[in-house]
């Protein structure tokens, strides 16, 4: 019996059953959001790809032996995807180089003015410069929308320790992007 | 609600009420409410951040990554398709696109050599209906 809703508990009943429909409906309802979390959190349009195939390839083998109630699949789909990331980005830690690893998306071009692709590309480079538990913090509950409850769950931390790292996230991406809010000279649309 | 309180709050989880903690809502929204001149200034600033962070992109699958799953689906429940030629088949009538097929030759190849070969309609369907545009997650849930 499940403590709780879990909107995707039908639906991953279904994958596990080989249901042609469900397993199109969990790729478009699931790989976009996997893709997201991957892509902020390792700010490599490639490696999230890598890690957003794996993730889904384990919900794959999940889903036949499912136990609904214990957790949220989406929760659950998260854990193993964000586990992906830290192995990922241990490994940057851990490859010696001279200098840090390349981040994309960063800053605008040298040959034109500011433009509103360029804000974006600036707020990805600002959270890509984020501490990894800040930048942790923000894409669970501002990007992904995960409840305060449920991001802390994940990160294995309490609440007031995921406010923490939200705030001081928070404010170092508002003093990254000052340039870009409303009435700074420059600020594009 | 204190006005400490809620000044952490916004601090924490911005303007956008939805990102508030479910348990303190209403009382920050009543807090607010009451308190405009305290509250507006940090909602107006926490706003102007959020705004900014919307700004990042969102990345768009691909249909290679998409196919790359889809084509994992059937591995993993190890029901390949009659033959992969099939659903390369599908696929490029689908999209339209040879690239599609090239993307995917490479993926299909790896699932007719190794799964079983087995007829199985379920599994064919799979890749029949992914090769169908505008299938609706609600649609198919109901």
């Amino acid at each position: 019996m499940a403590t709780f809703a879990d909107p995707d508990e039908e639906l991953v009943r279904r994958v596990g059953q080989g249901d042609p429909a469900a397993i199109q409906a969990m790729v478009a309802r699931k790989l976009p959001r996997m893709l997201a979390l991957a892509q902020r959190m390792l700010g490599d349009p490639v490696e999230a790809e890598d890690v957003a195939q794996e993730a889904m390839v384990r919900a794959w083998r999940q889903a036949p032996r499912w136990v609904s109630g214990r957790a949220r699949f989406d929760t659950w789909l998260h854990r193993v995807a964000l586990n992906l990331c830290y192995d990922r980005l241990r490994r940057r830690r851990e490859i010696p180089t001279d200098a840090p690893p390349e981040r994309r998306d960063e800053g605008p071009a040298p040959d034109r003015g500011l433009l509103a692709a360029d804000v974006g590309a600036a707020v990805n480079g600002a959270l890509a410069r984020l501490p990894d538990r800040q930048r942790e913090a923000i894409v669970l509950c501002h990007y992904q929308e995960l409840s305060n409850i449920e991001a802390a769950g994940l990160m294995e931390i309490s609440i007031e320790a995921l406010e923490s790292l939200l705030s001081r996230g928070r404010r170092a991406l508002r003093l990254a992007l000052a340039e870009h809010r409303p009435g700074a000279e420059g600020v594009s649309k | 609600m204190t006005a400490e309180r809620f000044h952490a709050l916004v601090a924490a989880y911005g303007a956008d009420r939805r990102h508030w903690p479910e348990d303190e809502r209403a009382a920050a929204e009543a807090f607010a409410a009451a308190h405009a001149d305290v509250a507006a200034p940090a909602l107006d600033d926490a706003d102007a951040l959020d705004a900014l962070l919307h700004r990042s992109p969102t990345p768009q699958v691909s249909m290679a990554l998409r196919d790359r799953v889809l084509a994992a689906a059937v591995t993993a429940s190890g029901r390949a398709g009659r033959t992969g030629r099939v659903w390369i088949d599908r696929l490029s009538l689908a999209f339209g696109a040879g690239w599609a097929v090239a993307t995917c030759a490479g993926v299909a190849a790896g699932v007719i050599m190794t799964a079983n070969f087995a007829a199985d309609a379920q599994a064919d369907a799979v890749l029949y209906q992914a090769s169908l545009l505008g299938v609706d997650d609600t649609e198919v849930l109901g």
